[in-house]
């Protein structure tokens, strides 16, 4: 029983520990990051979305616009529209269409951020800092809840991938590679806490 | 008031502009409308199936951008239809009757036609211009025009759900054959889909197989 206890006990308190404790301070250029930051002049991506059971697939197309508002229309193959969505110069959001069924405020908030996470956006330097493990870098930038965090190796060139993270562990993880002229051909975005992925792969024109 | 009628006048006006800038101008003879109708509908009832390719095009008239997709298109009657994507990627979509069967890479999905309004609907709209009930159909008002070389039926929708989706459908009609030869999906924001037929081939047999869902 007395082991049970202590068994219980080391459960609990692994499960509050960081895994991001044992991270070291770094010292670099935290704007280096920003090369990472996907140029989307236009690109066109096949687009899958798979939440809780339910199955979506279509065209997901990115624009930049002249205002340099960055335009998000999703549409099935048969041309029917999910959203349409643009985050604003000023660092705004903009809702232009959502279907019914997606209409909610936490879907709408949830996208949102994950694609805040993956276009680099809304990135507060001043709050931001570097540190260090074995093989990697880790590029912290501190939110109201929680932190986005951009791990790269350890000379900074390759983006390995990005988190969405409460101080304790990753809440969305995703990647981005195989840019051409600054645009990704690669984007996978997974939460941790339910079952939710999408995976965009580019379309050439 | 006076807005009121100002905004009737810019919408009748941009309604009109929009038929007389194809070369349209509305039948409102309902002699004329009667004798398209009758005519439409008997082609349409010798129709019992069609071959033909497709070309879809969805504009997003704010981002000034077109997505082109192609592929081929089968429909039998009464209510089977297969749409084969090969552009810009391959992506097969069934619907036999109240059933729908999709295969997008290696992922297959079967659905019931009666949970995906959307399908149940685009579906219904391609049946119906097709087989020429689209003038018995409820869900929607329909006006027509003419041109030199085609008609032009623009279906309104009625129904709440379907307002959502839809401003209104154009279905262009060539007046050689009678044959549908674009649906023109318009959407409130100004985007639209586009299907295009070309290559059609009438009343060839097309095996049950083809609509088949395993």
């Amino acid at each position: 029983m007395r082991y049970l206890l202590l068994s219980s006990c080391i459960l609990i308190l692994a499960g509050c520990t960081s895994v991001y404790k044992n991270l070291q301070p770094a010292t670099g250029d935290i704007n280096y990051i920003e090369k990472f930051r996907p140029d989307f002049n236009v690109a066109l991506y096949k687009a899958e979305v798979d939440v809780i059971g339910h199955h979506l697939s279509g065209l997901l197309l990115i624009k930049t616009l002249p205002d340099s508002s960055v335009r998000m229309v999703f549409t099935n193959e048969v041309g029917f529209k999910f959203f349409d969505f643009a985050f604003t110069p000023d660092g705004g959001f903009k809702v232009y269409y959502v279907v019914k069924q997606m209409d909610k405020k936490p879907v709408i908030k949830t996208l949102k951020k994950d694609f805040e996470l993956v276009m680099l956006r809304k990135q507060d330097i001043k709050t931001a800092y570097l540190a260090k493990d074995d093989s990697s870098l880790y590029y912290i930038i501190k939110k109201q809840k929680g932190f986005f965090c951009y791990v790269t190796d350890k000379g900074g060139d390759t983006l390995k991938r990005m988190e969405i993270a409460s101080p304790r562990k990753p809440i969305v993880q995703a990647i981005m590679k195989n840019y051409t002229n600054g645009i990704p051909d690669t984007i996978g975005i997974s939460h941790k806490n339910f079952s939710f992925t999408i995976a965009l792969k580019r379309i050439e024109r | 008031m006076r807005k009121l009628i100002l905004t009737l006048f810019i919408i009748i006006a941009s309604q009109a502009l929009k038929a007389q800038s194809a070369g349209y101008a509305p039948v409102t003879d309902a002699a004329d409308f009667a004798k398209f109708k009758e005519q439409f509908t008997a082609i349409a009832k010798q129709t019992e199936t069609i071959k033909s390719d497709f070309l879809q095009e969805k504009n997003l008239s704010m981002l000034s951008e077109k997505i082109t997709s192609k592929g081929k298109f089968w429909f039998k009657k009464d209510n089977l239809l297969r749409m084969e994507f090969d552009e810009p990627y391959a992506y097969l979509m069934i619907l036999n009757k109240d059933n729908m069967y999709i295969k997008d890479g290696q992922k297959e999905s079967r659905l019931s036609l009666k949970s995906n309004k959307i399908f149940q609907q685009i579906n219904k709209i391609i049946v119906n211009c097709v087989q020429g009930t689209v003038f018995n159909d409820d869900d929607f008002t329909v006006k027509l025009y003419e041109s030199k070389s085609g008609y032009m039926i623009e279906l309104s929708p009625v129904t709440k759900g379907l307002k959502d989706f839809f401003k209104n459908i154009d279905v262009v009609i060539t007046k050689k054959d009678y044959s549908v030869t674009t649906i023109i999906m318009n959407e409130n924001s100004g985007d639209d889909t586009t299907l295009h037929f070309t290559n059609r081939e009438l009343n060839t047999p097309i095996p049950d197989a083809l609509f088949a869902i395993k």
